[in-house]
């Protein structure tokens, strides 16, 4: 027998698991629960949460099982789609990092033409007839770009907008 | 296989698909139905009597369902279905233990447990819910596993993560601090 046990404490557990305790017990385990603390501690707790669990699971509210059931279902399946989506949005990254890098290159080297067709551009287009005569010649291209660009981004903001409706 | 024929499988539900996702969970609505019934009350009545607290007992004991199902949970029996669920709820009631900011169930204040006692009204056992309150949050997990639910130490030591060894000394003392309270009416 060690501090910590009993030598009759696996018997007596097994008779109050199985209901047996104290009516279809021998006279001898009865007669040493009534002498040993360590027994008698044991048959005192088990027996009130026995009666503990029994309230506890009258008294237990609980949620129909097809409630649960679907839960699951739709907790594996959004699981499954995150699983499945992750490799394509690796590769939507990678394609735009591969577009950005390209862009850039192409813009580095043709940065030199770009510039002098931006330079073109206001007296290609006429637009120097909307621009007052005070304002300096050079000055234009910083003007036309960022309405250009306005533009460009309210029209994707729009067609994203759009496309989100739908 | 084409994500094209994937995905639209996965959308539908379908088991094959959903099975690569889950792959262990093979009970059908019906087995579930029927293992829920047997198990649910008793699942319950753990979280309800070790938190004090039966509306957390009703989320942790739906949330504990539903990952068990989520799960590659163990398909040797009923008894080991069991025991795989009432870990789960352990570590979800450790988990909403350490929400706060306590790093250790034991570092819990007695006050938190103590505050929700709104149950102990329906509590039959006048001298259990005192005694219960008293208890740090493993012991009770410990006792309630152990005499309410019957399982030996090495199944305890699996559902709390425990080790083995220190069940029996951990059990001891809170059998023994338990007993002193019951018999006190509660007070320390």
């Amino acid at each position: 027998m060690s501090p910590f046990t009993c030598s009759y404490e696996r018997e007596l557990g097994k008779a109050l698991h199985d209901g047996r305790w104290p009516t279809a017990c021998p006279d001898e385990l009865r007669a040493h629960v009534s002498s040993c603390r360590s027994c008698s501690d044991l048959v005192l707790v088990t027996e009130a949460l026995h009666a503990s669990r029994r309230s506890a699971t009258d008294i237990a509210r609980l949620e129909p099982p097809g409630a649960i059931w679907w839960r699951a279902q739709l907790r594996r399946r959004n699981a499954a789609i995150e699983k499945m989506s992750r490799p394509i949005l690796g590769a939507q990254i990678f394609a735009l990092v591969i577009t950005l890098v390209v862009v850039a290159g192409i813009a580095l080297w043709q940065a030199e033409t770009w510039s002098s067709w931006f330079t073109e551009l206001p007296s290609v287009l006429h637009l120097d007839a909307l621009i007052p005569s005070s304002t300096p010649q050079a000055g234009i291209l910083w003007v036309v770009v960022p309405v250009f660009a306005t533009i460009a981004v309210l029209s994707g903001i729009v067609v994203y907008l759009a496309s989100e409706k739908q | 296989m084409s994500w094209e024929s994937i995905i639209p499988n996965v959308l539908a539900g379908d088991p094959q698909t959903l099975a690569c996702a889950a792959p262990a969970a093979a009970m059908d609505n019906e087995q579930f139905a029927a293992f829920y019934a047997r198990s649910a009350r008793s699942l319950w009545a753990y979280l309800a009597r070790v938190s004090r607290d039966p509306a957390l007992a009703d989320d942790l004991t739906q949330e504990a369902y539903v990952r068990f199902l989520c799960a590659d949970h163990p398909q040797d029996g009923e008894v080991a279905a069991r025991r795989y669920l009432f870990k789960i709820a352990t570590n979800l009631l450790r988990d909403h233990w350490r929400r706060p900011q306590s790093s250790s169930i034991d570092e819990i204040p007695e006050e938190i447990f103590a505050a929700q006692s709104g149950e102990a009204h329906s509590d039959s056992l006048a001298m259990l819910g005192p005694a219960m309150a008293q208890m740090r949050p493993r012991d009770r997990q410990l006792l309630w596993l152990a005499y309410a639910e019957g399982y030996s130490h090495h199944e305890i030591a699996q559902i709390t993560g425990l080790g083995s060894a220190s069940i029996r000394i951990l059990l001891f003392r809170a059998r023994r601090k338990m007993a002193q309270l019951i018999r006190s009416g509660g007070e320390a």
